[in-house]
């Protein structure tokens, strides 16, 4: 019976190239689409889920709330750690860590140096006994016991000491920047799932005081909290989380600031769960390489998945209960020779299985094109193994059944509610009633494909509007290179100042610290105190920058001066906070005292307002201080070019990379242009544009294919209609207007649908930014255009080949 | 006694306005008669074979199937009854293009609880008998007229039913084909099948052992 289902499948395939070709197109469409953002969900959902212990181990970070809203640090300060370990009554352990960055580490043995070693920690016996790590050499109970120990992983063991035996590795000797002598007393295996806790070199937690971390740890109190500073702990399994909480709570109320809460700040410690850190964009995880997962952005991609999958769920039942009427005889029959409807039923689902599992092949090989294609969305780790997983494959062949029975099952009644009768009388059966339902999905298709364009083009046109917006301030020409912390002098400096300014190309050249627009930003609490109104407390960013800095930028002064000399501190104050502190022309500012850190600082200039973020973001309070007071000791060199086109580029980049090796010849030359920044502030923003286009593109192909479908269905049924109206002397022009009327109107019904829930959700979209596009009218009707165009081509296409048709030919056939 | 019909009457509604298809229709067939129906176009022959056959329901009378009442009998129970006893020819064929010769033949098996090996012995057989052995592996479209017609009795035939219903076997046949498709059915009745035919043709109707006329959905 099996056998003859798929044979009869297969014939009926085959015999209809043209509609199986297109349901198995756009069903693969679909279905690559969902498996790829299916392997996406899947993955960022499965870290971490290994440990034994997951639910009981939690981050316990800082949330700090201010008037203006609060700010996370993944960081706890440092002596939080020993406090919870005397009240260990329901903690089974405790793990305070710092995460350090060294530049180098040496294995004495081989003399071999390896250059910023990452995924390194200072840590304790706690941070394994939270988790369980399989020790391939050494115990957990000695390895990190006394200073200068060091825990490898085995991934770091086979790098540092290659074809050694993990036992033999015990007892050697690595020198962390060339001062630091740390002796190997374990290994451990890497966790072989997924997982955010991708540390490879544990430190033991007692080296910290004699090294890089020791201010981090000497100089650590209550009030410090420093992002390198973290703890996780794993509760005891009979101990309720909320207790631990309430511990903490007090805690933080034991050890709080006086000067921060005369601000109105609060620091809370908070327990993140082991489960939540992969998605809280609060905290970061410890893999700075990879963004973070974001909940949001998965959603929106399952919906563009479901949505694609419905599209072409839709191609299927259209197309199926259009061919129904070809297949009217076959159901006749097959019910006169004893065939029951559950029977029927089941040969059509079979069908459309054996068309979805055709798809679905050709699926699995787009969906490697797809993970290429989307490789910036995609995180590294996710790989094509993936679908080897056991769960994925469940996961695939549960979505194929849902599949079948969602396309399937409808044409499956529809033409299994045929009765015999009608065949024996040889009545063709009418459809009318079912075209309806044909029309109402059609309608949906056209919806969400234009729903799409329109986005597409509204999210472009916002990007656009943002790129090309004045941020206030010069962009163009202007490039930045930043030094290493380490390998600065004030000497090196100089002499890179004067190469620098030496090479004709160069216009001006500053010693400072960010640009103006930057993803790092400094920022102070500061008050200001008038005799007559209330106190003004607020957070305020600082600028620092030599005297050229300003001009380099053409940030223009409205009133004052710039710093004069570089021994006292002096505010450049932007728009902003001028007219926070309540002064409605500059003048007004001008020497008026502000505090902050305990020092006061009179405002000698304002000027001009600029972005300081990408347009997102309103423009903060903001502060120019010069070179702060200090003798500088900046360590980001900001350059104009004058007369500099895309020709002479490379040439001058080249003359300032000689420059730089002359002076550092071990550190990487990596100059950043401004123009560049401001592109990466919106690569959120591009991303989802680039998942748009494609989503747009995918959605239109797929609606095309089942117009296409629909169209070639509907002029056969009227070739007889079209070859006597040819005869009668209609031209090309007429037949087509004639066979797209039906179809047009419902592009147009669904443009009028599909407008304003466009409308509503780019709205919302934009809510995020402080500056906004126009939603202008002419980008609806543009995209109502492109629907319309596309549709008719595709209708066009069709007509001009049926109807070039000899008319007296199919006035015969029919 | 295989059937029997008692009062059959068969009506539609159109346009708030009974039109009669079958008008009081009785009619008894013993096992191993040969009946022809015969009458106008538009009399209502058609109609009454469908109903004999299960097919189409009437609205009002009483039909015996072997002593069942198929007026009241559930739809499921009536699709088992014509599955087992009633196989049809049709006018067109009505063969899957789809499916082979052999395949076609083997559907109405596949419908039925019969093993593979019981299958395979059964399309063989009819293959044999019909003479057609060569062409099973063709399909319908690669057959003449009447030798598709041939495969269409086969069908009918291999799940060896009691009943034969044909609805103008040889409508689209030349006279020849027609006359051997005849002397088939008459083998066929010979070896114990009711059968009943509709025809137009004076000279088929002699082939049966009893003729019924209709006029107007009324026998006379
Ligand atoms: N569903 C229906 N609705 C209305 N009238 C119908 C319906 N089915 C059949 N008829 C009418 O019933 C009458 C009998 O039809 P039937 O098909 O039984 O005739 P027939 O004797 O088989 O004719 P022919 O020799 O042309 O095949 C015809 O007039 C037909 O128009
Ligand atoms: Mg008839």
């Amino acid at each position: 019976m099996i056998k003859n289902y798929f044979k009869i499948a297969f014939r009926n395939l085959w015999n209809n190239k043209l509609f199986s070709l297109i349901k198995i197109s756009s069903l693969a469409i679909g279905l690559s689409v969902s498996f790829v953002i299916g392997l996406m969900v899947y993955y960022d959902f499965t870290f971490d889920k290994f440990h034994p212990d997951k639910d009981y181990i939690y981050r316990v970070t800082t949330e700090f709330v201010t008037p203006e809203g609060s700010f996370y640090n993944p960081g706890v300060s440092f002596p939080l750690g020993d406090a919870l370990k005397q009240n260990s009554a329901s903690l089974a352990a405790v793990a305070p860590f710092l995460t350090t960055y060294p530049l180098h580490i040496k294995n004495t043995v081989t003399d071999k140096t390896f250059k910023n070693p990452d995924y390194v920690i200072y840590a304790d016996k706690g941070f394994f006994n939270v988790f369980k790590y399989r020790w391939l050499a050494g115990s957990k109970e000695s390895a990190l016991e006394s200073p200068n120990q060091l825990v490898l992983s085995e991934k770091r063991a086979k790098k540092y000491f290659p074809n050694t035996n993990y036992t033999d590795i015990i007892g050697a000797h690595m020198v962390y920047n060339d001062t630091i002598n740390m002796q190997v007393t374990g290994v451990v295996a890497n966790f072989t799932e997924r997982t955010d806790i991708v540390f490879e070199e544990f430190i033991s937690l007692k080296t910290a005081h004699q090294s890089d971390m020791t201010s981090a740890v000497l100089s650590s109190n209550w009030n410090g909290t420093n992002s390198a500073s973290q703890l996780f702990i794993k509760t005891s399994k009979n101990a309720n989380a909320k207790n631990v909480q309430l511990a903490l709570n007090k805690l933080a109320k034991e050890h709080k600031d006086p000067n921060e809460a005369e601000f109105g700040n609060e620091r809370k410690f908070y327990m993140q769960p082991l489960q939540k850190m992969h998605f809280d964009t609060n905290y970061y995880t410890f893999d700075f390489d990879s963004e973070l997962a974001s909940k949001s952005v998965l959603i929106s991609l399952g919906c563009v998945a479901l949505f694609l999958l419905l599209l072409g769920s839709i191609n299927f039942i259209n197309l199926n209960t259009a061919q129904a009427t070809q297949r009217a005889k076959e159901i006749g029959v097959r019910k006169t020779l004893g065939g029951s409807k559950k029977q029927l039923i089941y040969q059509f689902l079979g069908e459309t299985f054996l068309l979805t599992t055709c798809a679905a092949i050709v699926s699995i090989v787009l969906s490697f094109w797809l993970l290429n294609i989307f490789s910036d969305y995609i995180p590294a780790g996710l790989s094509s193994e993936l679908f080897a997983e056991p769960t994925v494959i469940i996961f695939v062949v549960l979505l194929l059944l849902a599949v079948t029975f969602l396309s399937g099952f409808y044409p499956a009644v529809v033409l299994s509610h045929f009765k015999p009768i009608a065949v024996l009388k040889n009545q063709i059966i009418a459809t009318n009633d079912k075209t309806s339902l044909r029309k109402y999905l059609t309608v949906f298709q056209f919806i969400i494909a234009q729903v799409f364009i329109i986005a597409t083009l509204l999210v472009g046109k916002q990007i656009s509007f943002l790129l090309q917006k004045d941020m206030g301030f010069k962009t163009e020409a202007i490039a930045s290179v930043r030094a290493p912390w380490f390998a600065m002098t004030p000497e090196k400096q100089q002499r890179l100042l004067t190469k620098i300014k030496a090479i004709p190309e160069v216009n001006k050249v500053s010693l400072a610290e960010y640009p103006p627009a930057s993803f790092s930003t400094s920022a102070t609490n500061t008050s200001y105190f008038d005799d007559t109104n209330a106190p003004v407390h607020t957070e305020l960013q600082l600028l620092y920058g030599d005297k050229n800095y300003l001009d380099i930028y053409g940030i223009e002064l409205l009133a004052g001066r710039k710093q004069n000399n570089d021994s006292i501190t002096e505010y450049v104050i932007n728009q902003t906070y001028m007219r926070m502190l309540g002064f409605k022309k500059p003048e007004d500012a001008l020497g008026k005292i502000i505090k902050a850190d305990g020092e006061q600082n009179p405002i000698v200039g304002v000027m001009k307002d600029f972005n300081q973020r990408s347009l997102k973001t309103a423009i903060k309070p903001l502060a120019f201080v010069g070179t702060g007071g200090a003798n500088s000791s900046f360590k980001t060199f900001h350059i104009s070019f004058a007369n500099v086109n895309g020709e002479n580029l490379p040439v001058t980049t080249k003359k300032l990379e000689s420059a730089w090796n002359e002076v550092y010849t071990d550190e990487p030359f990596e100059l950043v242009f401004m123009d560049n920044t401001i592109k990466r502030f919106y690569s959120q923003e591009r991303k989802t544009a680039l998942l748009l286009n494609w989503a747009t593109g995918l959605a239109i192909v797929i609606s095309c294919l089942g117009l296409l479908g629909l169209v070639v269905y509907t002029t056969e049924r009227r070739t007889k209609e079209i070859g006597i109206r040819k005869v009668l002397g209609a031209s090309l022009l007429e037949l087509n207007v004639l066979l797209s009327k039906e179809f047009l109107s419902l592009v147009l019904i669904a443009f009028i649908i599909a407008a304003p829930i466009a409308y509503f959700g780019i709205d919302y979209w934009l809510q995020d930014f402080a500056h906004k596009t126009k939603l202008s009218w002419w980008i609806f009707a543009v995209s109502g255009v492109i629907m319309l165009l596309i549709a008719m081509l595709i209708m066009g296409v069709r007509t001009y080949i049926s109807s070039t048709k000899n008319p007296i030919k199919s006035l015969r056939t029919e | 006694m295989l059937l029997e019909l008692n009062n059959i009457y068969k009506w539609v509604q159109s346009g708030g306005q009974k039109i009669f298809l079958l008008k009081d229709i009785n009619l008894k067939v013993e096992e191993g008669e040969f009946i022809s129906i015969m009458g106008p176009s538009g009399s209502g022959k058609s109609t009454l074979l469908n109903i004999i056959g299960m097919l189409d329901v009437f609205n009002e009378g009483e039909y015996n199937f072997l002593d069942e009442p198929v007026h009241s009998l559930k739809e499921k129970h009536r699709s088992n009854l014509y599955k087992q006893y009633i196989g049809f020819v049709f006018q067109a064929y009505h063969l899957l293009d789809e499916l082979t010769v052999y395949e076609n033949l083997e559907m109405p098996l596949l419908y039925k609880k019969y093993s593979s090996s019981e299958r395979k012995a059964l399309v063989a057989d009819m293959l044999d008998k019909f003479n057609i052995v060569g062409k099973q592996n063709l399909f319908p479209s690669q057959l003449s007229g009447g030798q598709q017609q041939l495969v269409g009795i086969a069908r009918a035939l291999i799940s060896s039913p009691k009943l034969i219903l044909a609805d103008e076997p040889t409508g689209n046949l030349n006279s020849k084909q027609g006359e051997e498709i005849m002397e088939i059915f008459k083998e066929l009745n010979k070896d114990g099948v009711t059968i009943v035919q509709v025809t137009h043709s004076e000279k088929n109707a002699t082939y049966g052992s009893r003729t019924i006329n209709l006029l107007d959905g009324r026998k006379i």
